[in-house]
């Protein structure tokens, strides 16, 4: 594993503030290339502002961030895909009428112009969709002319992944529950595309409540706690009773 | 290929199924009972006047409903620029080329003014454009006072009712030179790959970037403007026009795109289905009219089609929504069962009213 190098995205001091309440405190976090982070937390423990931070919805009322060694500062989510930070949400954000590759290409289609009349070019956007599907992620989909709604769970997770993966200067993405509606077959696809994605050398963040998924899955884990980091440990070198002590809390006492 | 198979792939087609069938049944219904009247090719030139008239809003309309909206000032619309550019050309010698395009500016700054009461004010579209069809109906009565406006220059007869011998009439080349457009832009331009992505979903499409309030604006002004278009035709058609014209045009032509499978929930889109639509009550109101059916049940013949689509689309979702694999396994649960008795009893008890209607009409006979 990879903690002698130096890592792609280090969060120091991190404190958000929303008027009165402390929403994070103090956090330190770092991803490395190649590696799935596991982020775990109760309901309210700041995971989703701290990821919301680091893909630049959000701005840090104090502390740095470092993308590859260099000061990385956001002033909104295009900047963070600009930079090669994208994040694929629970609900997708996927247009269910459109199919897979009019999804995968949403607000930023591929044209091609017929004497100056620019128009949409669906057929590279088909093929270069089938491509991603099919090197990055090894999906095939029976039918590329079908709505999206009509896919499985688990197709439907890829697809929304293709459009992050498509962005040649992808680095780091962050998984916002992807299994948190999925039946334990398509669970297992998407914890696969997960590794996959690391394997190509992806810093890979993962939110999840699923504490199975995770273990299975993730290099190191990072656990929040009411605002703060509970602590960040080796997968391999803990297990889930120790997770769940950090998560509620309950290392002190034991 | 298991039936499953040949379901989806019949999938993308079922929207044409559905008018389709209508208007099969109705030239079969026609072809039976009165063929020679019917058939005859100055009635069939006459339907396709009709259907020619509401083809480019149609197609604007899919738009509009696409994305979750709806206008109802349509109708108003195409009055206010038809009294308009009429006065432009009678009262002030504007040329008649320079007219029709000032009408369709003027439509799409009408709905560009529709889509900022709705995207600005956040007034919901429903509301918004209902009350701007009030206001734009005000405005007609305003300028036109009673007057009806007669008499145009060639060109805008020629747009309303003219014809290229031995071929067919320009507004039905028109109206469907504005279906191609409006298939292009479906399917071919980012504006209606975003109308059909706001409609689906508009978070996601917020998200992704999408400009979805300019967006909306957009359909609206093509709303807008093919119903400038609509004016002017209705205006040559008629070779007169008065503040009280196309009184009816915004629910005709919303029923001609809900019948044609265009989604009111949005996101589902048909073009063609808007065609057939328009062809469908096309069909159907002459068929009324040459069974010398009095002409207000037209109205009522309408609704039943509006319904019975409507009830069909429904449908076919709900067999999506359960998961079920085969076509007939949606009919059998309850809630479908109950509303298919619903509308059963709805249209056999309209079916014997029409019944009625035709055996007591007489002889049509001057009321006044």
């Amino acid at each position: 594993m990879a903690n002698d190098q130096t890592p792609l995205v280090k969060m120091r001091g991190i404190s958000k503030r929303f008027g009165g309440v402390h929403a994070l405190e103090g956090v330190d976090l770092d991803a490395y290339s190649g590696e799935v982070l596991a982020i775990v937390g109760d309901n309210g423990a700041g995971k989703s502002t701290l990821i919301k931070i680091l893909t630049g919805v959000y701005q840090p009322t104090t502390g740095t961030m470092e993308l590859g060694g260099k000061p990385l500062i956001m002033n909104s989510h295009a900047d963070a895909i600009e930079q090669g930070i994208d994040a694929v949400y629970q609900t997708l954000a996927i247009a269910d009428h459109l199919d897979p590759a009019a999804n995968m290409f949403l607000g930023s289609e591929l044209t091609k112009s017929f004497y100056g009349i620019r128009y949409l070019d669906n057929q590279r956007m088909r093929t270069e969709a089938e491509r991603v599907l099919r090197e990055r992620l090894g999906v095939h989909l029976r039918s590329m002319d079908v709505p999206t709604e009509s896919l499985s769970g688990g197709q439907r997770q890829a697809v929304a992944i293709a459009r992050a993966v498509y962005h040649e200067g992808l680095r780091l993405l962050v998984m916002d529950e992807p299994t948190a509606a999925l039946g334990p077959q398509e669970t297992a696809r998407t914890l696969k595309l997960i590794e996959t994605l690391r394997d190509q050398g992806l810093a890979v963040i993962l939110i999840s409540h699923s504490l199975d998924d995770v273990f299975a899955v993730s290099d190191r884990i990072h656990v929040m706690r009411r605002g703060r980091c509970g602590g960040v440990v080796r997968t391999s070198e803990s297990n889930s009773t120790e997770v769940l002590g950090l998560i509620v809390g309950a290392e002190d006492a034991a | 290929m298991s039936m499953h198979e040949i379901k989806e792939r019949l999938d993308p087609y079922l929207a044409y199924v559905g008018p389709m069938v209508m208007i099969l049944a109705i030239l079969i219904f026609m072809g039976i009972v009165e063929p020679v009247r019917y058939f005859r090719l100055s009635n069939l030139n006459i339907i396709l006047l009709d259907a020619a008239l509401y083809l480019p809003m149609a197609m604007a309309m899919t738009f509009v409903i696409t994305q979750r909206g709806i206008d109802l000032s349509i109708g108003s619309v195409a009055a206010l620029t038809a009294i308009v550019t009429a006065f432009l050309i009678k009262s002030y010698g504007i040329p008649a080329p320079a007219a029709v395009v000032i009408a369709l500016l003027m439509g799409a700054l009408l709905g560009f003014i529709n889509g900022m009461v709705i995207t600005r004010f956040r007034v919901p579209d429903l509301i918004g454009t209902l009350a701007m069809d009030l206001v734009y109906r005000g405005f007609a009565l305003v300028l036109a006072k009673g007057l009806v406006l007669a008499r145009f220059p060639d060109l805008i007869t020629d747009i309303g009712r003219g014809q290229i011998p031995g071929f067919l009439p320009i507004p039905v080349l028109i109206g469907i030179a504005t279906i191609v457009i409006g298939y292009f832009l479906l399917t071919r331009t980012h504006f209606g790959r975003y109308t059909v992505a706001i409609g689906s979903n508009p978070e996601a499409a917020e998200m992704t970037g999408i400009a979805v309030d300019r967006h909306k604006v957009y359909a609206y002004m093509l709303m807008g403007a093919m119903a400038g278009l609509a004016g002017i035709m209705l205006t040559g058609k008629l070779n007169a026009i008065q503040a009280t014209s196309a009184p009816y045009f915004n629910l005709h032509v919303i029923a001609a795109v809900v019948v044609g499978g265009t989604s009111l929930f949005g996101g589902r889109a048909s073009i063609l289905g808007s065609l057939a639509g328009v062809l469908l009550l096309a069909l159907m109101i002459n068929a009324l009219v040459t069974l010398r059916i009095e002409f207000f049940w037209q109205s009522v013949a309408s609704g039943v089609v509006i319904i019975l689509s409507v009830a069909f689309y429904t449908w076919l979702q709900k067999k999506d929504r359960d998961g079920s694999k085969r076509l007939l396994d949606g009919l059998r649960s309850p809630d479908n069962l109950k509303l298919f008795k619903l509308v059963g009893t709805i249209s056999a008890a309209l079916v014997i009213m029409l019944a009625l209607g035709f055996s007591l009409a007489g002889t049509p006979a001057a009321s006044g």
